[in-house]
């Protein structure tokens, strides 16, 4: 959170795709940071401590994919909320956080915005899966 | 005195049998001589039938059979104590290629226990094998390249549907805006049938399932209280061909968006229905709202680009479009009926 408004960590190497998602957030009216992969997420995750969402691609250059990061930052950041979107239709949901939610590419915006505000709200029991994580 | 043992002599008819094996196939005594090899066998493994007899099977060609692993399941498969079922072995040859054979050796059960006799069949798998990797090899690789392809056309429909959604948050006029919307839903519409395309296992598209994925992408976007309005697919299970769907699909899209736009005003509630029926070659796709109706006359909104695009698509589907009141409502109706061409066809022939 910064100055009451949520940050939200867009994750794509397309820059099309990635300028649109940033449009996106700030849309919806939260702060937007950009990264091109998954080393650069990671780089911003552990500069700051305000961001409160990832919202990332599956299939990126670099050492890790979408999943293997979304895995990273539960594991490393357990309260960062995540949304991951492929090209791929069919994912097993499972093999992402528990928690996290995915859509398939191309998403609708309006979706994409709906599912950041129920993430990012408080009535949304976002806990209880990052104590089954951490259970876990 | 020395003991001589008795010369055996095997039956002609057994020795023919094993020669004119189209297996390759060598007969051999309970010391692994070879009594009698195949034809197939010298033809296979290069071996001059000339050069057999009195020879041990280690002694065959250039002492490639001299395979002590061979060897000991040849002598436990004579003592009784194993039997060689599909054993695989290696052949391997100076300056040539190993080749993989598989092996299967009994006794010979010609009722004679007191000369213990060996057949020794060996296939060569090598090519056999060698096909079935390519071949799974190839299959591999075509799921690998579909699913890529797959994966791009995804991404290049959705650096489409990004640019028109930034270009729609930019623009001033809310009637370019409008537009700019309408492009996007035709976009979404096309990725809904590339995703349906992608779970199929054939080219053929359900369509219940695909229109449900289609008005969820329309609802999501166009619907700001769903408890207002709602979207309903009632169709039965027909699956079309790919490029019928694509037509059905944006008929469905450009009539789904006349409705959420036109036909509830204000705070009106209501439900658009979409249905799809077919029997045989003849189907009907409806549209129906509880809306306020269409307007006629000099009321009537004029024909934009979305009339067209499904007259367009509903001409090149031989479909026939009606328009009838659903009281309240509006129905819109497409069919496509063979019969009803047929008899048109036979009064314009009379």
């Amino acid at each position: 959170m910064n100055n009451g408004k949520a940050v939200v960590l867009v994750v794509e190497d397309s820059p099309v795709i990635r300028m649109g998602a940033v449009d996106l957030v700030m849309s919806a009216g939260y702060e937007a940071l950009e990264a091109g992969d998954a080393d650069e997420a990671i780089r911003i995750l552990e500069s700051r401590n305000d961001v409160d969402l990832v919202f990332t691609d599956v299939q990126m250059p670099g050492t890790m994919d979408g999943i293997k990061l979304s895995h990273y930052i539960r594991d490393r950041w357990p309260p960062v909320r995540l949304i991951v979107a492929s090209g791929a239709t069919i994912l097993e949901e499972s093999s992402l956080p528990g928690g996290s939610r995915f859509f398939s590419k191309p998403y609708d915006d309006h979706t994409i915005i709906d599912a950041m505000a129920h993430l990012l709200s408080s009535d949304c029991d976002w806990t209880a899966a990052k104590q089954a994580t951490l259970i876990r | 005195m020395l003991k001589h043992p008795t010369a055996h002599f095997e039956a002609a008819s057994t020795l023919a049998v094993v020669v004119s094996s189209n297996e390759p196939l060598l007969f051999l005594s309970d010391d692994q001589k070879v009594i009698a090899a195949s034809a197939s066998f010298c033809r296979a493994f290069e071996i001059d039938p000339a050069t057999i007899p009195g020879k041990r099977l280690s002694e065959l060609g250039n002492g490639e059979w001299a395979m002590p692993k061979l060897a000991s399941l040849l002598k436990a498969t004579a003592s009784g104590s194993a039997h060689i079922e599909a054993y695989e072995i290696d052949l391997k040859r100076p300056n040539q290629k190993t080749r993989q054979l598989v092996v299967n050796a009994r006794t010979l059960d010609d009722g004679d226990i007191d000369h213990i006799r060996l057949l020794l069949a060996v296939t060569d798998v090598t090519d056999v094998r060698a096909e079935a990797r390519l071949k799974d090899d190839l299959v591999r690789d075509k799921a690998i390249l579909l699913q890529e392809v797959q994966h791009r056309v995804a991404n290049s429909l959705q650096i489409i549907a990004s640019v028109l959604m930034q270009s729609a948050r930019r623009v001033q006029s809310e009637e370019a805006r409008g537009h700019l919307h309408n492009a996007h839903h035709r976009v979404m519409s096309i990725a809904a049938l590339q995703k349906q395309l992608s779970t199929s296992k054939g080219g053929d598209v359900e369509l219940r399932a695909y229109f449900t994925q289609l008005c969820q992408s329309l609802g999501a976007s166009m619907i700001a209280d769903p408890d207002r309005l709602s979207i309903e697919v009632t169709a039965d299970n027909s699956a079309v061909e790919a490029d019928v769907s694509v037509s059905l699909g944006l008929i469905v899209t450009e009539l789904v968006i006349n409705a959420l736009k036109h036909a509830f005003p204000g705070e009106r509630t209501g439900t658009i229905v979409i249905d799809y029926q077919s029997s045989g070659n003849d189907w009907t796709l409806s549209v129906t709202d509880n809306g306020i109706g269409m307007s006629a006359g000099s009321d009537a909104p004029k024909a934009g680009l979305g009339t067209g695009i499904v007259e367009a698509l509903a001409k090149n589907l031989r479909g026939e479009i009606l328009l009838s009141n659903a009281g309240p409502g509006t129905a819109i109706t497409i069919s496509h009926q063979e019969g009803d061409r047929l008899r048109t066809d036979l009064s314009t022939a009379a």
